[in-house]
This record gives structure tokens, sequence and C-alpha cells, in this order.
């Protein structure tokens, strides 16, 4: 193995970040611009970020998204653990492998259908379209997610430990919160973690959904932008980003612990 | 009958027609599919023994274990288990524990968390608790590791963890299903021993799984051996080992050399065998038998003699030298006959240094004595 970077592999890590994050720094530099305008540099300032306190247009799209996304989340999970559960546990049921087929579709439906035919039932059924509405469609296609996350955890599962939980006196319910849910728990986490980013950011089907009262922060933001970027965007733009990537840090400081504390509990376990 | 092997049996119910069977397979069949993984089959297990299943994977034996555990249920035939039948009684409620092959441990637990998880299920007072933790760790000497969690260990610790986990219920009948198939062999010579010591202690009915011939033989009172759903032979190691009741038995348990043989004539317990092997045997033998009648003689390579010079006297072969392996306590000879079959000897290393000097391709000489062999009809 030869020690440091080639001239070629320099290149590459300076292309290829470049191409990933430079709108992304164009974007957070901008949002300290003292200027209106968004190109032109005039100095620093957070004058757009205190601003943004008082859009209350902007601030009532951040809270409608907000609760829209725990909401759908927290169901999602619910309904596509359960999903997990159900593929993964009984595999040979009348009609399986339509399920798991039908489970993955919507992941690579196009939006734009997902949405009109959201949009379609809801009209069919005559509900009216606004906050509900856009809950309800964002739990049917991200609980999909959800339950690719889980299933996958399920599939390295040791059925034994379930088996084991029976043997020792515990009943199906009680081996499912004490034995099953636990130990899939970080799965279950991060299948809420992908609802929720997923629910953040959509537009299309919120679109698709929504009514008069219930505008997203995404829509928000495309609308807004339609007539011109102002500095404010941007400001939102990097809370959103800061949020995200606070996110991304945690999660991966939270595994490089469990990481270490795995090492050392090797080591204990070497050491008798 | 004569003692086989040379250990005394003063635990043999099972010779005893009065004793009553602790668990009884009735009948038992067990289909998947197109499949019957246990084949109308029926045993008895009495208390306090420590029973083998033994077989190849996909002999049912496992199958059998997970019935009595409640993981499974029987397509027909009933389960007895101290009087009671166990049909519809689910896992969580028989007063049966398993030692699982892969031991199970919730890894999300510390090991007095997993060892007292059962004891909770069943509503014990906290103390109690407790104590019977402690107890069964003290079983398993691993006192000083109740705080630890299961991948702090080492497998050993694992497996013993395991088995306190298992017993700490007090199980009317605890079942091992490869209790030491992850071990590496020095700890499972050890741990046999130390199995068989705890059994031994709290006379609790064990049943065990396995395919390893040597596990079974060393933990277990009776051996039932297992072939497609059916159980073959039920009987003591030394039985199963000595006294084989089929050609697959014999076969299936230890080194053995089979001769195929037709009768040449029979004298009191006395067989002469025309085998392809050379002259014909004269071999002792209680099983009736007549003129002409095909058979299988059964000679292990321990009881065959190897000399480099030709022997004089009955049941003599001879042949060339075509393998050799030393392996410490025994030096195995493969000897090539002139019909091309291969005997297999195993001569015991009793003194440091051997009289015999052997190497490949010599002419060799064996010899047996008529009762060494066993005249097998199936």
């Amino acid at each position: 193995m030869r020690q440091g970077l080639s001239k070629i592999n320099v290149v590459g890590l300076v292309v290829g970040f470049s191409f990933l994050y430079l709108p992304i720094v164009l974007l957070v530099i901008f949002s300290f611009n003292a200027s209106r305008l968004v190109t032109v540099w005039a100095g620093f300032s957070t004058v757009w970020y205190r601003q943004l306190w008082h859009n209350q247009a902007l601030l009532d799209a951040a809270w409608v998204t907000l609760r829209v996304g725990l909401i759908s989340a927290s169901v999602a999970t619910l309904l596509g653990t359960m999903a997990a559960l159900a593929l993964s546990r009984y595999p040979r049921f009348f009609g399986r492998t339509l399920m798991t087929g039908m489970v993955y579709a919507p992941l690579v439906m196009p939006e734009v259908i997902t949405g009109l035919s959201l949009l379609l039932l809801f009209v069919a059924l005559d509900l009216n379209r606004g906050f509900v509405t856009i809950t309800l469609a964002h739990i049917s296609f991200t609980m999909c997610f959800v339950t690719v996350v889980v299933q996958s955890r399920l599939m390295s599962f040791d059925r034994s430990l379930e088996d084991a939980a029976m043997d020792l006196g515990a009943t199906p319910t009680v081996t499912f919160f004490q034995v099953t849910l636990p130990l899939i728990w970080p799965a279950v986490a991060a299948g809420w973690m992908l609802a929720f980013t997923l629910s953040l950011d959509d537009l299309v089907i919120a679109s698709f959904t929504t009514g008069p009262g219930a505008t997203t922060l995404p829509m928000k933001i495309y609308s807004q932008v339609r007539l011109g970027v102002t500095p404010e965007i941007n400001a939102v733009c990097t809370i959103l980003i800061a949020i995200v990537s606070t996110g991304v840090i945690v999660a991966t400081l939270i595994n490089k612990r469990r990481l270490i504390l795995q090492a050392r509990d090797e080591r204990l376990a070497a050491a008798g | 009958m004569k003692s086989l092997g040379s250990i005394r049996n003063d635990f043999a119910p099972w010779r005893e027609p009065q004793a009553q069977p602790f668990i009884r397979f009735e009948a038992i069949t067990k289909r998947f599919g197109q499949f019957n993984a246990v084949d109308d089959l029926s045993l008895s297990i009495f208390k306090g023994e420590f029973f083998a299943l033994l077989g190849a994977s996909g002999c049912g034996k496992s199958t059998l274990l997970r019935m009595l555990a409640g993981f499974e249920t029987p397509t027909s035939g009933r389960v007895i288990l101290d009087g009671d039948d166990l049909a519809g009684i689910p896992p969580y409620r028989r007063p049966v524990n398993m030692m699982f092959q892969s031991y199970a441990l919730f890894p999300h637990m510390s090991v007095a968390k997993n060892i007292a998880f059962g004891l909770k299920r069943e509503g014990m007072p906290k103390g109690e608790i407790a104590a019977r933790v402690e107890q069964v760790l003290k079983l398993v000497k691993l006192q000083d590791y109740a705080r630890r969690r299961p991948d702090q260990l080492s497998g050993g610790q694992r497996q013993r963890v395991a088995l306190a986990r298992s017993l700490a219920k007090r199980p009317k009948v605890l079942l091992l299903d490869e209790p030491l198939g992850a071990l590496d062999k020095k700890l499972r010579e050890e741990t046999q021993f130390e199995l068989t010591d705890l059994q031994y202690e709290l006379g609790t009915t064990f049943i065990m799984v396995t395919h390893d011939q040597e596990e079974a033989m060393t933990m277990a009172d009776r051996i039932a051996v297992m072939d497609k759903g059916r159980i073959v032979q039920v009987a003591t190691p030394a039985e199963i080992y000595e006294a084989p009741k089929s050609r697959f038995v014999a076969d299936f348990v230890g080194d053995v050399n089979l001769f195929d043989g037709t009768v040449q004539a029979v004298d009191r317990g006395r067989i002469t065998l025309q085998t392809s092997a050379g002259s014909p045997f004269t071999v002792t033998s209680d099983v009736a038998v007549s003129n002409g009648q095909a058979v299988t003689f059964v000679l292990r390579p321990e009881k065959l003699r190897i000399a480099a010079e030709p022997l004089s006297g009955a049941n003599v072969l001879e042949g060339e030298v075509w393998d050799i392996a030393y392996v410490g306590p025994v030096t195995s000879f493969h000897i090539r006959l002139a019909n091309g079959a291969v005997v297999k000897v195993a001569m015991i290393n009793a003194t440091r240094e051997s009289p015999l000097q052997l190497t490949w391709h010599d002419r060799a000489w064996l010899q047996f004595d008529e009762d060494a062999g066993l005249v097998l009809t199936a």
C-alpha cells in the first residue's frame, strides 16, 4: 500500500466535493448577505434571520410541515413496522409475494402518479383537502420506506431469541415488547427518521393533496422562489441544512460510540 | 447379557419392567408438506435420565425436541410428560426449558437479567429472584459475571449462561440442542464432564440433540440413533457401539469394518462364514441363522491385531499396508486385502516403543478373536 493520495485522487476528491457541496456553500454564504440582491455581496449580516421571525406566513408553513412530519412519521412507523413483522414472520401466507412486491412498488413510483392517485381518492371520498389529507398522503408514501428498513433488520434477527423468551414463559405479547422491540428499536427509529425527513421535504405529493390553509414549508419556498429568490429563503434553507446536518452528526457520533463500546466488549470477552 | 463396555450401570430404569416412563412420545408423526420429518415414532424416557437423540442433520431429532418444547405441533400422535398430554399447551406454559444451539441470550440484557427473565414471568418475588440468580450463577461458576452483557463474554461463558438461564426455573425436563456445538475441542471435552456432573447433581431429566456421536457417548445414559424420522436403536452407549442392531447403526457410530458373508455352517453358537476376504471366519454368535443365509459381519478396528509376519490359527487376514496414521493414543492402519477391500485396524499404543515396524506397501497380517465381532442379519 502506498501512503498518501495520488494526484488523480486529489483531483477526484476536489471535483466530487465541489459538485456536491458548492451550491450549498453558496446558499449558506448568501444567507448572511447584507444586500437584498442575491448575487451581489454587500457584507456580513444576520438581518434575514431576524426578519424570518416576523414572516408569519413562513412560520405558519414551518409549523404545518413540522406537525405533518411528526404525525405522519409516527403513524407510518407503526404501520410500516407491523407490515415488516407480518412479511418476515409468516413466510408462507397466501399472497406474500404479491404483498412484498406491493410494499416495494411505491419506492419507485413517480411521485406525480402517487400524488395524483391520492388526490383522486380524496375527491372520490369527498374529503376536504388540507392538513388531514396531506398527513394521510405522507403516511401512505413513507410507510413503505419504514417497512423496508425494519424488514432488513428482521432478516438478520435470530428467531431463536423469541423462541427462548417463550420457552422461559413469556407470552407472545410480552416477547414482542421485552425482546423483539428492544432489539429492532434502532431500525424502527431509523425508519421514523427517514419517514420524517421524506415528509419534511416533500413538495410534489403535498401540492396534489393540499387545500386552503395547509401550506407546507417546501410549497411556501417554491412559491416564493417563483417570484424571485430572496436572502430570506436562503436563511430558511440554511436553518434546515443546520437541522439535518446536526441530526446526521449526532447519529454518526452515537454509532461511533457504539463501535468503541463494542470493541471494548470484545477485549473484555477475550480477556475472560 | 454380558457386560458391554467397562461401565456398570446402576441407574437403569429402562430395564425395570414396573418403572413408569416420565416422557412418552406415542406414535408421533410430523409432516412438513410432503416430507415426514418424524415418522410414526414412539419413545419412552425415564425420570433423571440423560438422554441423547443422535443422528445426521435432517433426521428429525431437532423436530422431536421442538415438539416437546411446544414450538412444533405433531401432525398426529401424543406427547406425554409426567402423565399430562401436552397437546394444545403453548411453549410458555410447559414445564420444560431449552438451551438453544445459538444460546439465544438476550443481547440487550445483563447476564443476571437474562437468568431472571423466566423467573419474572412466573411472578416470583424480587428477593427470591436475586437469590435464585445467584444460586444458578454459582452452579455454573460465573458469580463474578452477573453484570456483564452477553457480548462481553467468551464463547464458553456464554454457553454456561445459557445453561444457567435454562435451569433457573427448575424445569422438569431440560432440552439441549447441540449444547457444545459452538465450542472448540478442548473446551468441549471439559464441558462434557461438567454437564454430566451437573445433571447427576440436580437429578433433572436432560434430553440432548446432537450429531456428534462422541458427545452423545460421553454424556448420555441412553442414546436413540435416528434416521429419516425414525428411531433405529435405543440403547446405552456401550450397547450402541458393541452391539449395534443394524448395519446402519454400526456404520454410523464409530469406525467399523463390514464384511458381507454367507453362513457356511452353524454349530452350537459358532458360525463359519464365507466372505470374499479370504479363508472362512469362525465366529461366536447367539444370532439364529441357517446355512446359506447372507449376513453382515461387524468388526471394530481396535479388535484386530496386526503383525508384520505370517500368523497362525483361525481368522487371519493378509494384505498390504495402504495407509498409516499415527494419532497418539492409537495408530491406524488401512490394510488392503487381495480382494481389494480395505480393512481398518487401530493399534493401541500401550507402550512408548513399539516392536512393530511397518511402512507403506509392506505385507501385514491381521487376526481377531472368535468373539471380537458381531453377526448381523439386518
